[in-house]
């Protein structure tokens, strides 16, 4: 049942073609959200919902879209995707859509989800549009959670709001600010590319 | 069909995004229709809660509990401006009013309340405020919110958790043009809510 195709389409946007780490997307929620792991979880969960079904709706009718509209198109379907999100947040758990406030419904700009749109799901099949969008909001995700975790804890001493640090713990403000993303993020991405990526870059300087 | 014809590249695309506009629009419609009475409710329960925390009565979880309480001990009242008239289990009278001020990313709406004499607070309660997270937006905590509790204004900030005279309020640590902001709009409260109150 899973051919080879499948499994190189939901690994890519984990690893070597990263959204967020290699091709640098999505970057405003990134600094947004990622201050506590709560909203993080809730807010990774609408762009993965958003991605999946944005990729397989547009690629579903994508023989039919004129292609000199096709962006307009492509923007109304993520739209109406995360209007769902926003509303069914809003209706069920209030708390959590207070604090994500505008965020929610900047997903609609998240470039990863455009992105995957126009480059994947306009010129494959709807199931394989449907796992990579899958993957790469997992791919966006797990950036995310690690920031966010090491960013609510460094920040505030807490995990899921719970006292993990004790008193001789003091929070380092800047790091639920935006600002400790932007360094949370480059660490990040530094590691990674340091100790996962290094066979690349030699290839490239030979 | 031809490829480069006039339906193709005039009539087609505008039919076809009048389709999936019109498809688009009826999901989402019939999503706000269905969820807008658990909108309203979460909405109205939320600015419930919020009173109950200015008048400093504690509630309980369940909401239907929460609107018993509500109902039983809290009166709208709206001559002039709207302010609210609470029954306090100890058969004494206070008064929570609404007061909005400019916090340091957008506005602040709180609750304020009263006690029967006018000259000290019971509580505050923070409705909506866009401050930052985890610094500002801290003015929702409870601690936070509790250290109003039997205060006399005009205030005074000191550093978090210094706090002791009843004219002094903890600022939040990283959180400084929150905490001016926070000091300045309930400084205004203490004197623009015992007047709404009096009808003045």
């Amino acid at each position: 049942m899973i051919s080879k195709r499948m499994k190189k389409t939901f690994l890519t946007p984990l690893g070597k073609e990263n959204p967020v780490f290699v091709q640098i997307l999505g970057i405003c929620s990134t600094l947004a959200v990622t201050n506590k792991l709560e909203n993080t979880v809730v807010m990774t969960l609408g762009v993965l919902f958003t991605t999946m079904f944005s990729s397989f709706t547009l690629s579903l009718i994508r023989k039919f879209i004129p292609s000199r509209i096709r962006m307009i198109v492509e923007t109304m379907v993520i739209a109406t995707f995360v209007i769902i999100v926003d509303i069914v947040l809003k209706a069920y758990i209030p708390d959590v859509w207070k604090q994500l406030g505008p965020y929610v419904g900047l997903i609609i700009t998240n470039c990863i989800i455009m992105g995957r749109a126009e480059a994947f799901a306009l010129n494959n099949t709807p199931g394989l549009s449907l796992i990579d969008g899958l993957a790469s909001g997992i791919g966006y995700s797990y950036v995310l959670l690690i920031i966010a975790f090491f960013r609510e804890l460094l920040g505030t001493g807490t995990l899921w709001g719970v006292q993990i640090l004790g008193d001789w713990w003091v929070n380092w403000s800047i790091m639920i600010m935006p600002p400790g993303a932007f360094f949370m993020l480059a660490i990040f991405i530094w590691i990674v590319k340091e100790t996962f990526m290094t066979e690349k870059k030699e290839a490239s300087n030979e | 069909m031809k490829k480069d014809g006039f339906y193709a590249l005039r009539i087609y695309p505008l039919v076809f995004m009048l389709m999936v506009t019109v498809v688009c629009i009826s999901i989402v419609t019939g999503l706000f229709l269905s969820t807008k009475e658990r909108v309203e409710a979460n909405e109205g329960l939320f600015l419930r809660k919020t009173i109950l925390q200015a008048a400093n009565i504690p509630y309980p979880d369940d909401f239907r509990e929460v609107t018993a309480l509500y109902e039983a001990s809290v009166t709208e009242v709206s001559d002039g401006q709207l302010y609210y008239r609470v029954a306090q289990p100890d058969g004494s009278f206070t008064y929570v009013v609404p007061i909005e001020g400019a916090g340091l990313w957008g506005a602040i709406s709180l609750l304020v309340g009263f006690t029967e004499s006018l000259d000290e607070l019971t509580g505050i309660g923070i409705f909506s405020q866009n401050e930052t997270p985890g610094l500002g937006a801290r003015i929702e905590e409870e601690w936070y919110r509790m250290q109003f509790v039997g205060k006399r204004g005009p205030f005074v900030l000191v550093d978090e958790g210094m706090a002791d005279a009843p004219d002094e309020i903890d600022a939040i640590t990283g959180a400084t043009r929150t905490s001016l902001a926070m000091r300045d709009i309930i400084n205004e409260a203490v004197t623009l809510g015992p007047a709404i109150v009096r009808g003045q």
